[in-house]
């Protein structure tokens, strides 16, 4: 789970992008659109970015796809330290 | 020109430009944020890059390799060829999360 989140947030295109959404999600368990507003980013990449989470495990949803709310899963909770390290080594874009 | 001659070539090729691709992804990345792990992958395409270049001087400009490539059987040349190929496969697949 390290590797992947090292992969996912640090080592990939969209990264930075998804550092942010993990940041914002931290603060408070949000949906998609909510993330939308609160980083200024386009729905339909904020879209792409949590189905990328989505994919590798990082982020489960509760609900329904619209209205669905964002949080994250056991394997990143337990691996929180790798997160936090990670958070603090990528800036934001 | 045997036909695996032009694959292992074309295979190679490919391989250079997809190492560029990730690199700079990489690049860019540790640029911004100095992490070891993206480190190890920049490190990781960087040697990948200088095999690549290698099998290229081989399969382009080098007359004695390319000449013993001909001669020989086809078994080794289908070999010679699927180093390169299957390094494209994997790579391919790098690129496929790595782009994301």
């Amino acid at each position: 789970m390290e590797g992947v989140l090292w992969y996912v947030l640090a080592s990939s295109r969209g990264g930075p992008s998804r550092v942010r959404i993990v940041r914002a999600l931290d603060e408070r368990p949000r949906n998609a659109n909510q993330l939308a507003t609160e980083l200024d980013l386009d729905y339909t990449t904020v879209r792409h970015h949590l189905d990328v989470l989505l994919e590798n495990n990082v982020v489960g949803r509760s609900g329904d796809e619209y209205a669905a709310v964002y949080t994250f899963t056991d394997a990143t909770r337990t691996n929180w330290d790798t997160v936090e390290e990670i958070l603090a080594t990528v800036e934001d874009d | 020109m045997t036909v695996w001659l032009e694959v292992a070539l074309a295979a190679a090729g490919v391989n250079v430009l997809l190492l560029l691709a990730l690199g700079s992804v990489w690049l860019r990345g540790y640029r911004q944020h100095g992490a070891k792990h993206t480190l190890g992958l920049l490190v990781f395409a960087g040697f990948l890059l200088v095999e690549n270049l290698l099998w290229l001087y081989f399969y382009l400009l080098h007359p004695a390799f390319i000449e013993w490539f001909e001669a020989t059987t086809t078994e080794v040349q289908v070999g010679m060829t699927m180093l390169c190929g299957l390094e494209l496969v994997a790579l391919l697949f790098l690129v496929r999360i790595t782009w994301r």
